[in-house]
């Protein structure tokens, strides 16, 4: 299974359409970071756990739509037609699509990682602060759920009509028009601008309120419940 | 066969999908965001409202809607796996250019539906301050130019690419980028103009021509990107290189590519919009300038011709010195950095002079040498499109000129002289104007203009008499009212179109009551030419200034709108009160203004008066609400500042970051931290009447001539506190 983990994330990763992607981060990552980021939010550092979850939640869509662009590969026309002859080696159906899913994660998280490693450059270069450490909080409650949720969802939509991982890209692009409430706030990025300045204290430390945790571990478990029905064939 | 018969089958193929429709009928929809969801221009006038916020929105949705659509369109062969034997029958060359043309006939269709039917929705909306010129304008540039845009560069994302998924990829990070990190350069924002305000009273094709040129610039762009990708159609099994070879061999494609590029490249660089001013708004390099030794200025003439239509000022101005010196000078004035000097002459011989690159508050430096000669007269020939300053570049539109208004400030209206002090205080100017008829000139100042003649050509010749270097200059479509209030009488101008919302909004008894409220509390104003002030209505511009005489009003404080809210109906005018207020608090010598960063300026004694005048009105409830807690909010966020408590960090940023960060902090420091430190002097001098009196005497104080100025410390001296009495929590 291993191999197959490694062809596949060779297929992925290995192509123009995931250098395009990195570029496209990599371009708008840099304008968000000197754009905004450099003003920090709710009167925070900039390189603070909440300035830095503004900036993720504002890479986020890009990320989303890499995540969901991943799947394509396995829900494409071309991939149903090869399918044929996939499905008719003798491996667990089940194994095979986690495999696959354990491919495009590993895609989505190198695109994290990369937006993560501008943002430490940014940091260090402008004002010289190397405490990554602390940022890692913001990644793990705003990624994590999120992509995790990206990739989980958009298998079950691609393997019912391909079309609707396209259609399910649009959903960050709705989530950030739409006025969504405080307890969904990390889904906007609402949540790094407005909440700060409701805990009453100078620089507050990163903290988030259990509503919150709860809607993004529900999030997480839906993403991971989702991937659970990776094995089961819905559509012929 | 041939490519217009291809365009016709691809354009009715187009229109047979029932995608293409969709599109056609969410593009129809789209601008309903712009009344709810996204609402870029944020001035409160009717055609901000209900035509440019709609225009632009539908502009932003149906530009990504035609881009995802276009990367459908384009991939459609490839996804259905017919583009081997369609190639085999069309070059896909020219399927590529078909397509691209059958997509924009399709843009143009959506453009056209949408017009038709919104145009009902905003009359119904906007009234009749709409016309069909603003209309026809905004949909066509805020909208219309949106969606070839979009077409062509998600066209060129798949033509590169050749794949689906990278092209929307790509496409949504420069959409991406538009709507948000960009959204604030007017040049780069391709997909959301940066439009802040449509004027309801006077013209708006300043703004339509910043627009316009942005998207064109981009148009150009992208149609080179687009030549460019086209050649990279995969053809005879090549990859991109290959393809590209290949295509390329008629050298034209590429040629047509690189010109567009450059072009559009060229028009970025060299745009006649806004100028290179300083973006520190600290800087007063201009005003350090050492005045010449020996050398006054006696008088000065201008005599100056807008063009109307395009735009574009043309004079020939004229000065008078007095060179004592004995030697040769150089003399310096400050121009708008849009213009160009064609020649200066003096006593009547031609001199070189030169223009420098660095400018500061929209204006150069340009230099001419004087002889020795004893009397020097100066003649300068300049003209030109106006640029307006970078530090306004998100809020444009001020530079109007039409046959319905024009607003010349200072620089623009002509060289100003910046090294030569006046003869015995003054420098008397001599302004003549020639504009069409119907216009009515406004100095802004105490002087009234007359006519002096007129030609056949429908124009007529303006002269007004002034006293200063610079001068401020109104012309437009107005009526005036007289109002005799606090003992002066005041010429209030004001659109024509904008009478009735004058009349149910009671501005005339507003203005009223402001100029009563002060005299009766700080005492009569006192003018050097007579006791008359003006009053004047400018078109939308975000704020005001006031002058010795005169004051702005601007378009937004009265609007249909503001009226029929009733959360904001009391609050109507409030920028007519500040500027009124400011002709008692801030001007001639009254304030030291030579420290850009210092938080007593005219505008801590002018805010306090405003909410106090706006608390007689309209009650303390409202002034509390729109005034102290607002000032309190802005304050606490000023303290807050992570850059204000880290000052170290500040000076690690880039310089363009640290002076906007530098000048929001020094505007709340003048408009909301100061009124709330003479707030607090109020109550501890023992309340408003104690800090009435207090300020009667300091405006009736007698002036030391050496050092006119009323400083921070006069102001402590007369409340009896000391500074940090005032030290706000």
């Amino acid at each position: 299974m291993i191999k197959i983990f490694l062809y596949e994330c060779k297929r992925l990763l290995l192509n123009k359409f995931f250098f395009g992607i990195l570029f496209v981060l990599l371009f708008y990552g840099r304008q968000v970071l000197s754009g905004t980021t450099v003003l920090g939010v709710s009167h925070t550092a900039p390189f603070s756990a909440w300035s830095f979850g503004d900036y993720l939640s504002r890479m986020l869509p890009l990320l989303w739509i890499g995540t969901l662009f991943f799947l394509t590969f396995f829900t494409s026309a071309k991939a149903r037609r090869a399918s044929v002859l996939t499905d008719a080696v003798r491996t667990c159906p089940r194994r095979y699509a986690m495999a696959r899913c354990a491919a495009a994660f590993s895609g989505t998280l190198l695109l994290s990682l990369v937006c993560l490693a501008e943002a430490a450059v940014f940091y260090g270069s402008y004002f010289g602060w190397y405490e990554w450490g602390q940022l890692i909080i913001p990644v793990l409650v705003t990624l994590l759920p999120a992509l995790i949720f990206a990739l989980g969802s958009g298998w079950l939509l691609g393997r019912i009509r391909p079309w609707l991982i396209y259609v399910w890209m649009i959903v960050p692009f709705l989530c950030m028009a739409l006025p969504l409430p405080s307890v969904l706030g990390i889904w906007n990025g609402s949540f790094f601008t407005e909440y700060p300045l409701t805990v009453g204290s100078l620089d507050p430390a990163f903290s988030i309120p259990a509503p919150v945790i709860a809607a993004q571990c529900v999030l997480l478990i839906c993403g991971v419940l989702l991937l659970m029905f990776t094995g089961k064939k819905i559509h012929n | 066969m041939n490519t217009l018969k291809s365009f016709a089958l691809e354009l009715g193929r187009l229109l047979q999908s029932r995608l293409t429709w969709l599109v056609l009928l969410l593009t129809v929809i789209s601008p309903a965001a712009g009344l709810t969801l996204y609402k870029p221009a944020f001035a409160e006038t009717m055609l901000s409202m209900y035509l440019a916020n709609p225009a632009l929105a539908g502009g932003a949705v149906s530009g990504i809607l035609f881009g995802l659509l276009t990367i459908y369109e384009l991939d459609r062969s490839s996804r259905s796996r017919a583009d081997v034997l369609i190639n085999a029958i069309v070059s896909p060359m020219r399927s590529g250019m078909v397509r691209m043309l059958a997509l924009n006939a399709a843009a143009i269709i959506g453009l056209f539906l949408t017009m038709l039917i919104w145009l009902p929705i905003t009359y119904a909306q906007a009234g009749t301050v709409l016309d069909m010129t603003n209309y026809c304008l905004a949909y066509m540039i805020f909208m219309g130019l949106a969606l070839p845009c979009s077409i062509l560069a998600a066209a060129a994302c798949y033509q590169f690419t050749n794949r689906a998924d990278l092209s929307v990829v790509l496409f949504a990070a420069f959409a991406g980028l538009s709507l948000t990190v960009w959204s604030d350069n007017w040049q780069l924002c391709w997909l959301n103009p940066c439009v802040w305000a449509l004027s309801d009273d006077f013209t708006n094709f300043r703004i339509f021509r910043s627009a316009a040129y942005m998207r064109l610039m981009w148009l150009a762009a992208l149609s080179g990107v687009w030549v460019l990708s086209w050649c990279c159609i995969r053809r005879y099994g090549k990859g991109i290189l290959g393809s590209l070879l290949r295509s390329t061999r008629r050298i034209y494609r590429p040629v047509i590519a690189l010109l567009l590029i450059a072009c559009s490249g060229a028009a970025y660089a060299a745009q006649p919009i806004i100028d290179n001013s300083n973006p520190d708004e600290t800087a007063s390099a201009f005003l350090e300038l050492p005045y010449l030794e020996g050398v006054v200025c006696t008088g000065r003439t201008a005599k100056v011709y807008p063009d109307t239509a395009k735009g574009t000022v043309t004079g020939t101005a004229s000065y008078r010195f007095l060179n004592s010196s004995g030697q040769t000078q150089t003399v310096s004035f400050g121009i708008n950095p849009g213009y160009t000097v064609s020649s200066v002459q003096v006593n009547g011989e031609d001199m070189p002079f030169s223009i420098g690159d660095y400018q500061e508050f929209n204006e150069a430096l340009l230099e001419a040498e004087i002889p020795a000669d004893e009397n020097v007269e100066l003649i300068v020939e300049y003209g030109g499109f106006p640029q307006e300053s970078r530090n306004m570049s998100e809020t444009q539109g001020s530079a109007e000129i039409s046959d319905e208004y024009i607003c010349l400030q200072n620089a623009e209206l002509a060289p100003r002289i910046m090294n030569v002090m006046p003869d015995e205080g003054m420098y008397p100017a001599e302004i003549e104007i020639t504009l069409p008829k119907g216009m009515t000139v406004i100095p802004f100042c105490a002087s009234e203009a007359s006519i002096v003649s007129e030609y056949e050509n429908g124009t007529v010749t303006w002269r007004y008499e002034d006293n200063g270097a610079g001068g401020i200059l109104y012309a437009g479509d107005y009526i005036c009212e007289e109002i005799d209030a606090g003992g002066i009488t005041i010429e209030f101008y004001y659109g024509r179109k904008h009478r009735s919302v004058m009349e149910s909004a009671g501005a005339i008894d507003a203005v009223r009551a402001v100029v009563d409220y002060c005299t009766e509390h700080y005492g009569p104003l006192s003018f050097g030419m007579g006791d008359k002030l003006k009053l004047i209505q400018s078109r939308v511009t975000g704020g005001g200034y006031a002058g010795d005489g005169a004051s702005l009003l601007d378009e937004a404080d009265f609007t249909a709108a503001n009226l029929g809210d009733p959360g904001k109906g009391a609050g109507s005018g409030e920028v007519m009160i500040h500027e009124l207020v400011h002709q008692w608090w801030g001007l001639a010598n009254m304030f030291d203004s030579s420290n850009e960063t210092d938080p007593w300026s005219a505008e801590g004694l002018t805010v306090y008066t405003t909410y106090r005048i706006v608390k007689e009105l309209y009650g303390e409830e409202y002034a509390k609400q729109y005034y102290i807690d607002q000032w309190q909010q802005e304050t606490d966020d000023y303290y807050l500042n992570f850059y204000v408590r880290n000052p170290e960090y500040l000076e690690k940023l880039p310089e363009e970051k640290r002076l906007e960060v530098l000048g929001s902090l020094t505007h709340v420091r003048r408009y909301c931290e100061m009124p709330l430190k003479i707030l607090k002097a109020e109550q501890l001098v023992g309340g408003e009447e104690a800090m009435d009196m207090i300020l009667h005497e300091l405006f009736n104080r007698e002036l030391d001539p050496y050092y006119p100025y009323l400083t921070y410390q006069n102001f402590l001296d007369a409340c009896e506190l000391r500074e940090e009495d005032l030290n706000l929590d």
